[in-house]
């Protein structure tokens, strides 16, 4: 895994390398340039990467590994670490569109689901009061401005402003 | 110094402004301990209640503020892995393994004293030698301050000693990352591929709330043993924040003293800060410990260099705001502001014309670094309830902690989506053995080395030479040069006193 990781970054830093040199105005004599010091950077990465893929490659080579030895995609795909990586980002991506409140609530029943609490009432009623004390502390209480979402999720973020005492 | 002391604590100690005072530190101290709010945040949040207050009080109060949300941060960093303020990341190196190991009260008390010892140590020294410190803080030019932050970065070659080159390779992201963005001197958008949103940069909290807080509970999600919730609440429920005894503390007084100089000096300096203080003092720490290879297993003096430092910043910035009128940082910035709305000239002449503005200052610093242990020792103590909660609840609670963090920095859901990513990339981090802490640091000093280096190129006329050879420059960059090579050469040594 770490070999295909290594590639992957070193591929990415070749590309990043020619992307700065080719967006940035030349160098004057007084003035770096802005792709200098990425550059110096990605130089840097691109050997390092490389010794780490050597590395790596004289390791299997003592192991009589292969590549993909460490990698079981089937056990992957079924994980409970998967599922967890797809509710998290579907949490972030989700927050512009519906609002912070539907989100965390969705959130708190799926990741606890995720995480062995079977009791769906319980699941649900301890989620809906985490959302609303989450919401009053930092929508209220700090006046940290929280997402609202969109239409009419934005309605309903609107409404409970609204309700707030603060 | 004994009039500063006298006029200071006798504003202090007024009964009024004690009350003020103490509300300030328990406000400060849970502002600080909620993911999201940064200790310049605290102050701003705090700063309506200022309006109201006599200037000079209002000083005091808003240092109270200050101090307090910076050892805040340090509670979360140790029972959750979620730094409350950046500057509170090194802590949860050694803080969290230690609370793993149910020793997080004794981390706590380690934290708390460590954060006040260096409040204390900066206080002093802004009394005593504000004059004389923003003297030698004005000598830090663009090079200096490239020195400095590369002495930061030096530090990459031996943060997991155990993998060098995928230490190397984290930090080295971290800094490609702090070139995402806005070129710092000729304005060029850098790898943003025509998206708005990167033009501003990669904003280093939502990255590091991403990496410590939601990675750990992607840990723990993996760890079938934890799901039940059980396996702590034992221990946790009967948690109590330990003082650290007399000898634990003397054990630590080296690393202590030491962050706590470097803290006050850092916090000084233009555009560095309490956050570059506490990875520096780590960094440094991890370069000068007789047991290097210990810090970030779980042990104080991880604890206790990360929270000295970053307390002492807050004194360090308060020293060229109150002695030459430029603040030090964000938070003294705000204070700034607040006085000015009161009519107060700020400027080289404030020491001298109004010195009861330092001797407030000074004495809220004094009065905050000891109400603050109690404070915050109670403050520890509900948090660490928290701990007993089922991890079904708690998992996810964290996560979404960590989305109102990184959001409530510009209101901006991208931020939450950079620490989503940032969670699951630092999750693969780990796997793979590569060192998300080097990755930070690099995030954190990347912007602070390229901007410097690129003025001081400019300034010199492009000279290296003029550069490298400025009497600070060159001492620091020697240090540099001693602490990347001696890993290396480490091992030869050894052999050759072996043979």
């Amino acid at each position: 895994m770490d070999i295909i990781f290594s590639v992957i970054l070193a591929v990415f830093c070749i590309y990043c390398f020619f992307l700065v040199g080719a967006e940035s105005p030349a160098a004057t004599p007084t003035e770096l340039g802005a792709a200098f010091w990425p550059r110096i950077i990605l130089v840097m990465m691109i050997f390092l990467l490389a010794v780490n893929i050597v590395n790596n490659l004289k390791a299997q080579k003592e192991n009589k590994s292969s590549i993909m030895g460490e990698l079981n995609l089937g056990e992957f795909l079924k994980s409970k670490l998967l599922v967890g990586i797809i509710l998290v980002a579907v949490m972030a991506l989700l927050m512009s569109t519906i609002g912070f409140m539907p989100d965390c609530l969705l959130f708190l029943i799926a990741y606890g689901f995720l995480l062995g609490e079977r009791r769906i009432p319980l699941l649900v009623i301890r989620s809906l009061a985490i959302t609303v004390v989450l919401y009053v502390i930092f929508q209220g209480a700090l006046d940290i401005m929280l997402a609202r979402g969109v239409g009419p999720f934005r309605e309903f973020a609107l409404f409970f402003e609204m309700l707030l005492p603060f | 110094m004994f009039s500063t002391l006298f006029t200071g604590l006798k504003i202090v100690l007024t009964p009024s402004t004690f009350l003020l005072i103490t509300a300030g530190t328990i406000l400060g101290v849970i502002f600080g301990a909620m993911p999201g709010v940064s200790a310049s945040m605290a102050v701003a949040l705090a700063l309506p209640f200022a309006y109201a207050m006599n200037p000079v009080i209002a000083i005091a109060f808003l240092v109270a503020v200050y101090c307090a949300s910076i050892t805040g941060g340090g509670i979360t960093a140790i029972l959750f892995r979620i730094p409350g303020t950046p500057s509170s990341a090194p802590t949860t190196f050694d803080g969290y393994p230690m609370a793993q190991r149910g020793e997080a009260g004794k981390a706590l008390g380690f934290s708390l004293v460590a954060s006040a010892v260096g409040g204390l140590i900066a206080a002093f020294a802004m009394a005593l030698i504000s004059p004389q410190l923003s003297a030698v803080a004005l000598k830090f030019g663009p090079s200096e301050l490239f020195a400095v932050s590369f002495l930061g970065l030096s530090v990459l070659s031996c943060l997991d000693s155990g993998n060098i080159v995928k230490t190397l390779i984290s930090g080295l992201l971290g800094l490609f990352l702090a070139c995402v963005g806005m070129d710092p001197m000729l304005g060029i958008a850098r790898f943003t591929w025509g998206n708005s949103t990167l033009l501003s940069g990669i904003e280093m909290i939502p990255v590091m709330i991403g990496l410590f807080a939601v990675t750990e509970v992607l840990k723990q999600t993996v760890k079938q043993k934890k799901i039940d919730g059980a396996n702590e609440s034992d221990n946790t429920s009967k948690m109590k924040t330990v003082l650290p005894s007399f000898a634990e503390l003397w054990e630590t007084k080296i690393p202590m003293l030491r962050a706590s100089v470097l803290g006050t000096v850092v916090g000084i300096l233009p555009g560095a800060g309490a956050t570059i203080a506490s990875f520096l003092s780590y960094a440094i720490e991890k370069k000068v410990s007789k047991h290097p290879e210990k810090l970030g297993t779980g042990i104080p003096d991880g604890i206790v260099v990360s929270e000295a430092a970053n307390n002492a910043a807050t004194g360090g910035s308060m020293v060229p705001l109150l002695s030459l009128g430029i603040p030090g940082g964000n938070a003294a910035a705000i204070m700034m502001t607040a006085l000015v709305i009161k009519g107060v000239q700020i400027g080289p002449m404030l020491i001298k014309t109004q010195p009861e503005y330092l001797a407030s200052v000074f004495g809220s610093m004094l009065l905050t670094n000891i109400v603050m242990v109690i404070v915050a020792m109670g403050v520890a103590k509900v948090f660490a309830k928290i701990l007993a909660v089922p991890y079904s609840v708690l998992g996810p609670v964290i996560v979404m902690l960590a989305a109102i963090g990184a959001y409530a920095l510009n209101n901006n859901t991208g931020d939450v989506v950079l620490m989503a990513g940032a969670g699951i990339i630092g999750y693969m981090f780990v796997k793979l053995g590569y060192n998300s802490a080097a990755l930070v640091l690099g995030l954190v000093l990347g912007q602070m080395c390229e901007s410097n280096f690129r003025r001081a190129y400019t300034l010199t006329n492009g000279s290296l030479v003029q550069i490298f050879t400025k009497p600070i420059t060159a001492v620091i960059m020697t240090a540099c040069v001693i602490m990347l090579v001696y890993p290396f050469v480490k091992p030869f040594i050894s052999k050759k006193k072996e043979a």
